[in-house]
């Protein structure tokens, strides 16, 4: 769902400043970037593109069901 | 075509290397399951595990390996180790740059910019060490291609080498486990034994005096 | 995820018991949905958590665009000032998002300014202020020139070109801080408080004056990237007795109907492009519109790609001047108008002749659409703190807005010039930097006294120390439940919005005072779930009041516009007794003094 894996974590922390959302967090033993609140993504790929080492991978689906006014 | 028949032997003598060094990095690479990417980055990735596993089998493409160089002639065998330590060297060399180049490919952060922050975060051990493993990567090439200009007697010389590609080995492997985008228990045991035998072959050999061993002159 | 967590708790039970049994519980969670009621199990230490102090003169909350100028220019103005953001310079809130920006070109326009600012009020029906519209085209391109000196345009994420000047000027910026209250004594700012996700702390502000640059605000609907932006300024303001307005405006974007949530996805790959300057390009782009045939003739509503027919023909429906109606010429745009899909105003690719680098705008524009997704949005720029003057200054001395945080009507109850949304922004930001600059020289030295302080630190801290309570998710999916229904906002009447405000009330009542946190990401949830609660409450009870249709508020109850009763936009303030309150100030005019705004 949404943000769906990091591979190849340098723990630099710009996904981390850069999600709007506050999903990504840092791991204090391993110093890398961990997908900690997935279901808050939106899905705006800012964590990709602010990812020096392009490790982001993100899909378009989520899995909480999705609210809208009409569909 | 007895020099062809020659070198088929010779071929098939090194099978078991080739199974182990490529084939096996290839199958964990498949079973992997890692996030699909362009096949340019993908080919790009895979060219590099291929070189780190292949650099991890000169510890058996070497003296090390006696029942290797029994088999096959010595020089042989060092010519192997020549090319492959060469090449796959210039590989690892060119790796970092293989990171961040999706960012041509973008308007988002600079390559420039995005190496930077790559060469500068020295929060995690594991760019630590990597970076440590490529400055000594590049001593054991210079020193290898120079090594004539060395005047160094070849024992010493051979015991440097030798010495300097554990340091190499056991922080790199690390790099690699800790950092890798394509690293998974599979790989990290694959890794392990590698390092683990090559270095026990390599303790063995220059550690454990050998009765039989006789003066060699520069191979 | 959160909901394993739960699993345990026995309340969790109890719930399951209330909410039908076993079965549907499991089918709950097997959605995913966040259980509503549990018990709460701090990861963190309240007791423990320290507190940090900081002094300034200006204080700007917020990094987007209008932060950016805002900083910049009350520094240059001599103000010592720092700047906080919920996420990163740069990178927060719409602005990251936005590719277009306005610039008014005197050597190139075939339209004066005057003739612009005339077109604009044409198309926003009287509801736009034309000094802030004048005020926006006669700074743009100034705004836009400092902006390519810093390197905006070189690159499509902004955080190095805005850190440019702000480093130059040695401007603090504290990133990933939640400010959750303004601080007002003897009737003047005085500063904020929040707290830092980071550092786990509790973070009060002194300043002179506060700018409140932070952005519009949504119910976190899905396909659009505002899920950071909950009305936080607004609501923090009003709590203080500061009069906001633009509640009744819709923004009306839709979104893909395959991954509905994917904002990134919806907009192609625009989200990657490097931005470029827009020239004059005056709609009245409804997006309620699109709503109102949903409404009626059903789903799917198909977005047309290039060239194919509009099919459906609704009678009825939202007013479009006549100048402005594009229906006609829609059939002969390219690839890169921005057709099928409403333009969001600054974060809109180029429209009409201009078109981006990068074959157009958003791709995948055809096919099936669905609405809200912008849901509990406004219009750019018309929802806010009500300005007093042409400052950017609110009714409470000290304490100003710029951008989507002021109720600027720029653009009016509609969006109008493609891309001013962050020309707007910006020349707000300016103005209100050196406004507030100014005005910190005649105030002394600010102290906040302790008993406030506690009384701030306990508010903030509540859904930590709450044994129990309701999680946030869980009443911001309710919420959304209640509010995002295209028959709520986007086409309403009266029984309706009064429904909803029932329940709204109660979520007010009974949950908002109960949300629950157990890490401070969760806090921060819960702070923007409160402040989105009362921004539907505000949002239903100016709808409800407004007794016509206009521009981007549409009511099926009263479809004709009412100039008689009804050239004033609707001011919420809180009253005496802590109620909302409302009041019409007439267009044209500044509020209470019945003083002309021109």
């Amino acid at each position: 769902m949404a943000i769906e894996s990091i591979n190849g974590c340098i723990g630099c922390e710009e996904c981390i400043k850069s999600c709007p959302t506050d999903v990504i967090r840092l791991d204090p033993k391993t110093k890398k970037a961990v997908i900690t609140f997935p279901e808050d993504c939106q899905i705006c790929h800012l964590c990709r593109l602010y990812c020096p080492v392009d490790a982001i991978t993100l899909t378009p689906e989520k899995t909480i069901p999705v609210i809208v006014s009409w569909g | 075509m007895g020099l062809v028949m020659q070198k088929e032997r010779k071929i098939f003598k090194l099978l078991s290397l080739g199974v182990a060094f490529i084939g096996l990095p290839l199958l964990l690479w498949f079973l992997g399951d890692f996030p699909k990417r362009t096949l340019l980055m993908d080919s790009l990735s895979l060219l590099t595990i291929l070189a780190f596993s292949l650099l991890l089998a000169q510890f058996f493409l070497a003296r090390t390996n006696r029942g290797l160089v029994k088999k096959v002639k010595m020089s042989y065998v060092l010519k192997i180790h020549k090319l492959i330590g060469y090449v796959f060297i210039s590989v690892i060399m060119l790796h970092p740059f293989f990171i961040i180049l999706p960012k041509f490919f973008d308007d988002a952060v600079s390559p420039m910019d995005a190496f930077i922050r790559l060469i500068t975060t020295f929060d995690t051990i594991g760019l630590v060490l990597g970076m440590l493993a490529y400055t000594v990567m590049l001593v054991i090439m210079v020193t290898s291609f120079f090594r004539f200009k060395l005047h160094l007697k070849y024992k010493t010389w051979r015991t440097f080498h030798a010495y300097l590609t554990v340091v190499f080995i056991v922080a790199a492997t690390w790099h690699v486990i800790t950092l890798g985008r394509h690293i998974n228990s599979a790989f990290t045991m694959f890794y392990v034994i590698a390092v683990a035998s090559g270095i026990f072959y390599l303790l063995r050999t220059y550690l454990v005096k050998q009765p039989t061993q006789k003066t060699i002159k520069n191979v | 995820m959160s909901s394993s967590k739960e699993n345990k708790s026995i309340s969790r039970r109890n719930f399951i018991a209330l909410a039908g049994g076993a079965a549907g519980a499991v089918a709950l969670a097997s959605m995913g949905l966040p259980m509503g009621w549990a018990e709460n199990s701090p990861e963190v230490d309240v007791e423990a958590l320290g507190l940090d102090k900081f002094s300034t003169d200006v204080l700007v909350i917020g990094s987007g665009m209008a932060g950016l100028f805002a900083a910049v220019k009350a520094h240059d103005a001599g103000a010592k000032v720092m700047m906080v953001s919920k996420g990163r310079l740069g990178s927060s809130g719409q602005t990251p998002f936005a590719k277009g920006i306005f610039a008014y070109d005197h050597s190139n326009e075939k339209l004066s300014i005057d003739e612009f600012v005339a077109k604009v009020s044409r198309s926003a029906m009287g509801s736009n202020n034309e000094v802030y519209t004048r005020q926006m085209a006669e700074h743009s391109m100034a705004r836009v020139n400092e902006l390519k000196s810093w390197g905006f345009f070189d690159s499509a994420v902004y955080h190095k070109s805005f850190s440019k000047p702000i480093e130059e000027r040695n401007i603090p910026v504290q990133e990933r801080i939640v400010v959750t209250h303004l601080i007002k004594e003897d009737e003047k700012i005085v500063g904020a408080a929040g707290f830092s996700t980071n550092e786990q702390k509790v973070i009060i502000y002194e300043a002179k004056s506060v700018i409140l640059c932070t952005g519009a605000g949504g119910f976190k609907p899905n396909g659009f990237p505002i899920g950071d932006l909950t009305h936080d300024g607004t609501i923090m303001a009003y709590n203080i007795g500061a009069k906001v307005t633009g509640k009744e405006w819709n923004d009306g974007h839709p979104g893909k109907s395959e991954n509905a949530a994917a904002s990134y996805d919806g907009w192609g790959n625009m989200f990657e492009q490097k931005p470029s300057t827009v020239s004059i390009e005056v709609h009245h782009d409804l997006g309620v519109d699109l709503n109102y045939m949903a409404y009626t003739s059903g789903n799917p509503v198909k977005m047309g790609g290039p060239g194919s027919e509009n099919k459906t023909t609704v009678s009825g429906g939202p007013y479009t001047p006549a100048e402005f109606d594009r229906k006609n010429a829609q059939q002969n745009q390219g690839p890169q108008s921005e057709e099928g899909r409403p333009p969001r105003g600054g974060s809109k690719p180029p429209g009409g002749g201009k078109p981006p680098k990068e074959g157009g705008g958003p791709p995948g524009m055809d096919g099936d659409r669905v609405g809200g997704s912008s849901a509990g949005m406004a219009i750019h720029k018309s929802e806010g703190l009500v300005p007093i003057n042409d400052q950017c200054e609110s009714n409470i001395p000290g304490l100003y807005a710029a951008g989507d945080a002021l109720g600027s009507y720029m653009s009016g109850g509609i969006y109008t010039q493609i891309g001013s949304s962050l020309a707007g922004s910006a020349v707000q930001g300016g103005v209100a930097g050196k406004a507030a600059a100014k005005y910190c020289k005649q105030v002394g030295n600010i102290k906040i006294s302790d008993p406030k302080i506690n009384e701030i630190q306990e508010e903030i801290l509540a859904p930590l120390k709450r044994e129990a309570g309701y999680s946030p998710a869980y009443v911001t999916q309710t919420l959304q439940g209640i509010m995002i229904p295209n028959f709520i906002l986007y086409i309403k009447k009266e029984s309706l919005m009064k429904g909803a405000l029932a329940y709204i009330e109660e979520l007010r009542d009974h949950h908002m005072g109960m949300l629950r946190a157990a890490n401070f990401h969760e806090l921060r949830l819960a702070h923007e779930t409160a402040n989105m609660i009362v921004s539907a409450e505000m949002k239903l009870k100016a709808s409800l009041m407004r007794k016509e249709s206009r521009c981007s508020h549409y009511r099926l109850d009263y479809p004709e516009m009412d100039n008689e009763n009804w050239q004033a936009w609707i001011n919420i303030f809180k009253g005496e007794d802590g109620s909302m309150q409302f009041e019409k100030q007439p267009f044209g005019q500044w509020p209470n003094e019945g003083v002309d705004i021109i």
